[in-house]
């Protein structure tokens, strides 16, 4: 059998927000998301999300979570200066930190509304 | 770098009112990292969020063909994968209006980065802990006294299992696996867990029953010390007082003296334990007359002691008695039932209650249980359940 632990953080991990949207995102050229602009967050002065993704601007909600969230993180860690082949994944020991709780979101339901620019003047 | 400047000229060209907006604005990117899945979610309940607040730690526990559970010092949690139709993004250090400390007049760009992002988490839901492999485990050797030495002692690398090994063996939190190893009268002997082999136990309890007859004394007072000191002759001491742990209360006399109150559903549980073991079944009404006959002096039998322990047929002729102990049924609950009914077609609510009660997760009642898992009619104008399922005989 396996045990696997969950450490959390002396004094609490940090507050994190999450973000849920409807559908996936993708990058533009193929080149994977990693490091690219996703979009501008304002919010209104009545305290409402909006979302500027792209040509799309998404209105949202604040919504405090039920049941919060844990974000954990895996680490696996071979056994060091092991001089038997590592086999099986017994061999190696997974663990987990948390990272953060995430006790709030920001909901995006609604349909996404197209930013029209660049709209040509009828000649 | 996006600048405050090229976020305003967004802000015109979606049309939105600068004025109506909050004057810090958070530009979002993707991480460096952010596709690695190595960030998971995992949903929480209160206690869960407050251990993790507090700084403490959970662990996973289950072998690689059992589903996995999360464990606390102190409770057991069901962990499954549930699946979410919306992309879940987490972002590091960003505030929501009702956050936002300091000045709130002019405009302000702040970069946010989306360390990771989910479309699946994990579910807890509590659960009752699995402790039969508890017991399992210990009966590989049970403790038969001193004297006794086991061939394993020698052949095996160790004799039995440390708290430690059962952590890394059963599915359930420390605190659940210390209350059933009180349960079974496990006890640590040479810094491991130990049940004691059932003839033993029954050697030892006869032992200080026997000495509570002939002493006369009463069994709500029995002193320790002089019971150690009559009996220790015969078996260790430690045993002797692990015995009287086990079947009695310990209190401190008026005169300071350490002493025990045998408990006497437990004596009378034991005595019908041994005597029915050794048949499929005994005629009631004899078993009845020497089993009250087998417990100490002013100790009463009763058959309600025996609910979870043994089972009365009334149907037959003569009607007679069997063990069926609880801990010996299936953990599963619908094999649980499954196995009840293929012993027994009908049984009464009475009857069936005490084999199905330790089913029960949290604000379950046997009732709801007896609903989904069995059917109910009426014979004789008493209710009774049967399988949901044709069963076969």
């Amino acid at each position: 059998m396996v045990q696997i632990i969950i450490t959390s953080v002396e004094g609490g991990p940090a507050e994190w927000l999450l973000v849920e949207l409807q559908g996936e995102m993708v990058a533009r050229q193929n080149t994977g998301l990693a490091k690219n602009l996703m979009g501008d967050l304002h919010f209104t002065n009545e305290g409402v999300p909006v979302l500027i993704v792209g040509h799309h601007i998404l209105y949202g909600k604040q919504v405090k979570l039920e049941k919060p969230f844990a974000v954990l993180v895996k680490h696996t860690v071979t056994p060091q200066g092991s001089e038997v082949a590592v086999e099986t994944d017994s061999e190696r020991l997974t663990r987990y930190t948390v990272s953060a709780l995430i006790k709030k979101k920001l909901i995006f339901k609604t349909r996404p509304k197209p930013i029209i620019t660049n709209v040509p003047k009828k000649v | 770098m996006r600048t405050l400047e090229q976020v305003h000229a967004t802000v015109k060209i979606a049309k939105l009112k600068e004025e109506e907006l909050h004057p810090t604005v958070h530009c979002l990117t993707f991480g460096e990292n952010v596709a690695s899945g190595d960030y998971c979610l995992l949903e929480l309940d209160s206690t869960l969020c407050a251990r993790i607040e507090a700084g403490h730690s959970l662990t996973i526990r289950g072998d690689k063909d059992e589903h996995a559970v999360l464990c606390t010092e102190s409770k057991t949690y069901d962990l499954r994968i549930a699946d979410t139709s919306n992309l879940l993004l987490f972002v590091p250090g960003c505030n929501t209006p009702d956050q936002m400390t300091g000045d709130q007049t002019h405009p302000q760009l702040v970069h946010s980065q989306i360390s990771g992002f989910s479309n699946s988490y994990w579910e807890v839901r509590p659960r009752r802990p699995k402790l039969k492999k508890l017991k399992k485990l210990l009966m590989e050797n049970p403790y038969e006294g001193p004297l006794v030495r086991t061939v394993e002692d020698s052949d095996q690398n160790s004799p039995g299992y440390t708290m430690g090994d059962l952590l890394d063996r059963i599915q359930a939190s420390e605190v659940e696996i210390i209350a059933q190893l009180k349960n079974i009268h496990a006890c640590e002997i040479d810094g491991y867990w130990r049940v004691l082999d059932f003839d033993y136990e029954m050697k030892l309890l006869g032992f200080v029953t026997q000495l509570v007859d002939s002493e006369s004394w009463s069994f709500g007072r029995v002193p320790l010390d002089y019971c150690l000191q009559e009996l220790g002759p015969l078996e260790p001491k430690e045993m002797i007082e692990h015995c009287l742990n086990c079947y009695g209360r310990r209190y401190i006399d008026e005169g300071g003296e350490v002493c025990f109150a045998l408990d006497e559903e437990k004596v009378c549980q034991a005595m019908a334990q041994m005597l029915l073991q050794n048949a499929v079944k005994f005629n009631l009404a004899e078993f009845l007359e020497v089993w009250q006959q087998s417990v100490p002096e002013g100790m009463t039998t009763r058959l309600d002691q025996l609910r979870s322990l043994a089972l009365v047929d009334r149907t037959s002729r003569p009607e007679t008695i069997s063990l069926l102990r609880v801990e010996d049924l299936p953990e599963d609950t619908q094999e649980r039932f499954n196995f009840l009914f293929s012993m027994r077609e009908k049984w009464s609510e009475d009857d069936i209650v005490p084999y199905i009660r330790d089913l029960c997760g949290e604000k379950q009642t046997t009732g709801a249980l007896l609903t989904k898992y069995a059917r109910s009619s009426m014979q004789n104008g008493m209710k009774v359940y049967n399988s949901r399922r044709p069963m076969s005989t």
